[in-house]
């Protein structure tokens, strides 16, 4: 397995990412970032994207919606992706707008046959579009999505074994929903198809609200918290194909070695899954 | 409603404070008013209140961030002018 370690782009840690591209196996750009970018950016971007291996990451498509998703904003991800000539590209499993209002922000849809069908018709719409379907995300949610009739991980593993997509598992994304809404994490992971997880997502968060109605948020301001590195064992210890481990960081930055220490530790954390995997299946096969 | 009448409700509420102030304190009248099926207008009444106050909160900070940086990028292309 040759799994790959990156970071997400940002414009803040352009001088530190740069300087570690020997550490570094990939970058993760936001795709929409270069939607409306100016010809000189998407130089640097194309500039970028020959000096390290680039994915980029989508956050206005609406994939997981029933209405469908605007052809324009996909045609932007297909010139964009016909640029960069990137490795991968992605989106999240939410709905962004609805009614003609901006929600501004990743909405978990409600997790019924309905939102599966939309986000079927939407990922087939993407694929014949883009010219290669995208890696789908799943997402953080403060709010129990109303009107769900099944549970996050019964939708997620319907929509990606039905549109043959591959899974980006954010881990903090599902710490988070754990915490807020009590369900096993590590249960979740091993619901999932494995073969179908093909990239990962690290960060931080916090908690909000008053005592007794707390929920932890993620926000990407914070250093990845010790259980993550145990769900990226976990995960290690079921994935059946090579993974991208992507550490995104949206601001409050710290020092780049920071970064680097914590894609370390995420590096030991997957392949000690990895070798528990080994030794399981080394115990199977001697006895 | 169809699915999308649906996520269009919840958009709503999610982002307009009055349209969630209205709904709060009414909600089967105002989820029938925005002519929600029988089966919506309970599923919206048994809406996770806790999440619903954090997330537009959260969603408002948001909003709040991106319009200040908005704001700084119209004041350094007005000085750049």
């Amino acid at each position: 397995m040759s799994d790959r370690f990156g970071l997400g782009w940002r414009p803040a840690l352009a001088a530190g990412i740069l300087s570690n591209l020997d550490k570094i196996d990939l970058v993760e750009v936001i795709a929409d970032d270069f939607f409306h970018a100016a010809k000189r950016e998407r130089r640097a971007l194309r500039t970028l994207a020959s000096q390290t291996a680039v994915t980029l990451h989508g956050v206005s498509l609406g994939m997981a919606s029933a209405v469908p998703v605007d052809s324009r904003r996909l045609d932007k991800m297909a010139r964009l992706c016909g640029e960069v000539g990137p490795v991968s590209w992605s989106e999240h499993l939410a709905f962004v707008r609805g009614g003609g209002i901006e929600i501004g922000h990743l909405a978990a849809p409600p997790r019924t046959s309905a939102t599966i069908d939309g986000t079927l018709a939407n990922l087939a719409r993407a694929r014949t579009i883009v010219g290669f379907a995208p890696q789908v995300e799943n997402v953080a949610t403060l709010i129990d999505p109303p009107g769900s009739d099944r549970d996050e991980a019964t939708w997620i593993a319907e929509i990606i074994r039905e549109a043959k997509s591959d899974l980006l598992l954010d881990l903090h994304n599902l710490y988070a929903n754990a915490l807020n809404f009590q369900f096993d994490p590590f249960a979740f992971i091993a619901r999932l198809p494995a073969e179908r997880i093909a990239a990962i997502h690290l960060a931080g968060g916090k908690w909000i609200g008053a005592n007794g109605a707390r929920r932890l948020l993620d926000d990407h301001l914070h250093d990845v918290p010790d259980p993550v590195y145990d769900l990226l064992a976990a995960v290690g210890e079921r994935a059946t194909r090579s993974l991208t481990v992507i550490l995104e960081r949206d601001g409050d930055f710290p020092a780049i070695d920071c970064l680097m220490d914590q894609l370390e530790r995420a590096r030991q954390a997957l392949a000690q899954g990895r070798l528990r995997l080994a030794c399981k299946k080394g115990e199977a096969a001697t006895a | 409603m169809s699915a999308s009448g649906f996520e269009a409700f919840l958009a709503k509420i999610y982002v307009d404070e009055g349209a969630r102030v209205r709904f709060l304190s009414d909600p089967s009248g105002e989820a029938t008013k925005a002519g929600l099926t029988t089966q919506e207008v309970e599923a919206v009444e048994r809406i996770d209140r806790v999440g619903l106050e954090l997330m537009s909160k959260s969603l408002e900070r948001k909003r709040m961030k991106r319009s200040r940086t908005r704001s700084g990028a119209v004041a350094r292309l007005l000085r750049r002018a």
